[in-house]
């Protein structure tokens, strides 16, 4: 949980105001409301009337596209949460299987993936309680296994799957697991 | 979609019910204001009246949220049926509940009964102001206050029959009863949660004040 609070703290700001908005809106009409039922007992035909009865009329309309428009807003940041999470779960999916194919011992799972984190060499080191000689040495044999030639292609290797179409010859990745 | 999850699998979680904003807003406001009109102010009071409307524009927001609102909120996802609620209830004694994505059986009928409730309370307190909005209560009051008593000969209605009175005290009876009736569902209301929760192992009060908290990281 790193980068998407931001969007979520936006969406759900964005949906807390709408549902203020929505509750202003119907605090008003109710109020429109009971006052075009207080004039319809004194004079229904009057233009005065009339012309209350259709703001009325407009503000009820509002309600509900407003509510349809909230729910609308709601379901959709659902989604996109739900998507995230999916695509989350995708592709830590796909790791797992890369590393079980190129039989990545546990510890060089862990280093591999705290790698893939943009965590460096120290960082592993202190996490792991390691010498940073050690985790050198991992990641080394992580490549190795891999096939990349450092770090950069290493991380590219899973971004790779995430753009889709990619660049002409791209020659560079090893068979996937299925 | 979300299916009903087991107690089992909210421990692994599974999300809780969340509620939108929408949800959260009309039970607080009507929270508020039935504790407002039952026990603070003096009935048939400006305070009283106004906040008389606020809670039937909180109602009708509620009911129309509950047509047109996301998938936990409408009618649908939680309708009333005594049978499911009977068997929630005995599940809840025998301390083995389900987890649902919406109120559970008993908690829905509990709140079909408070909107009743609130309905007729509203109704008859309508009734009772003549269907006044606020703005006519305080200019009323205001005339009134500045010795312009006419405004009370209109409102009593010079003629008033034995059976005009008689029928506001009919009434009368309606809005108070019903009011203590609304205390008596949000107490029960309450021992609901308290009970629910110690069940289920978490806090029902946090999604109604913060909404969503699937993932508490």
């Amino acid at each position: 949980m790193s980068e998407s609070p931001d969007i979520r703290t936006a969406g759900r700001r964005q949906t807390a105001a709408l549902s203020i908005f929505l509750l202003i809106q119907t605090l008003g009409t109710v109020f429109f409301v009971g006052d075009v039922i207080g004039d319809l007992r004194e004079d229904p035909g009057s233009a005065h009337f009339i012309f209350e009865a259709v703001v009325t009329a407009a503000l009820v309309l509002g309600i509900i596209f407003g509510a349809f428009a909230l729910r609308r807003t709601i379901e959709l940041l659902r989604a996109q949460d739900q998507a995230l999470a999916v695509a989350r779960g995708a592709l830590s999916d796909v790791i797992e299987g890369q590393f079980t194919a190129w039989a990545l011992t546990p510890a060089e799972r862990d280093v591999g993936l705290l790698a893939l984190k943009g965590l460096d060499v120290a960082e592993i080191a202190e996490l792991r309680g390691a010498a940073q000689g050690t985790v050198r040495a991992q990641l080394t044999r992580i490549y190795s296994k891999a096939g990349v030639s450092g770090r950069a292609q290493f991380a590219a290797f899973f971004v790779e799957d995430l753009l889709g179409a990619g660049v002409p010859s791209a020659e560079a990745s090893t068979v996937k697991a299925g | 979609m979300a299916t009903p999850r087991t107690l089992a699998s909210t421990a692994v979680g599974a999300s809780p019910s969340l509620w939108d904003p929408v949800v959260r807003l009309t039970h607080w406001g009507i929270a508020a204001s039935v504790l407002t009109n039952a026990v603070l102010d003096e009935g048939g009071s400006l305070l009283h009246v106004s906040v008389g409307w606020i809670v039937m524009a909180l109602l009708v927001l509620r009911l129309v949220w509950g047509v047109l609102g996301p998938a936990e909120a409408r009618f649908s996802a939680f309708p009333p049926n005594p049978v499911t609620a009977v068997r929630h209830l005995r599940q809840l004694v025998a301390g083995r509940v389900r987890h649902y994505p919406s109120h559970n059986p008993a908690g829905a009928l509990m709140a079909y009964a408070f909107w009743a409730t609130l309905a007729v309370v509203t109704a008859s307190g309508l009734y009772l102001t003549g269907g006044a909005t606020p703005m006519q209560v305080a200019e009323e009051k205001a005339a009134v206050a500045s010795g312009d008593w006419s405004a009370l000969i209109a409102e009593g209605g010079g003629e008033s029959s034995e059976e005009d009175k008689s029928l506001r005290h009919t009434v009368e009876e309606v809005h108070e009863v019903a009011a203590n009736l609304l205390l008596l569902l949000a107490a029960l209301h309450i021992a609901g949660v308290i009970v629910e929760g110690r069940v289920l192992r978490r806090s029902l009060v946090r999604p109604m004040l913060l909404g969503d908290v699937r993932r508490g990281k």
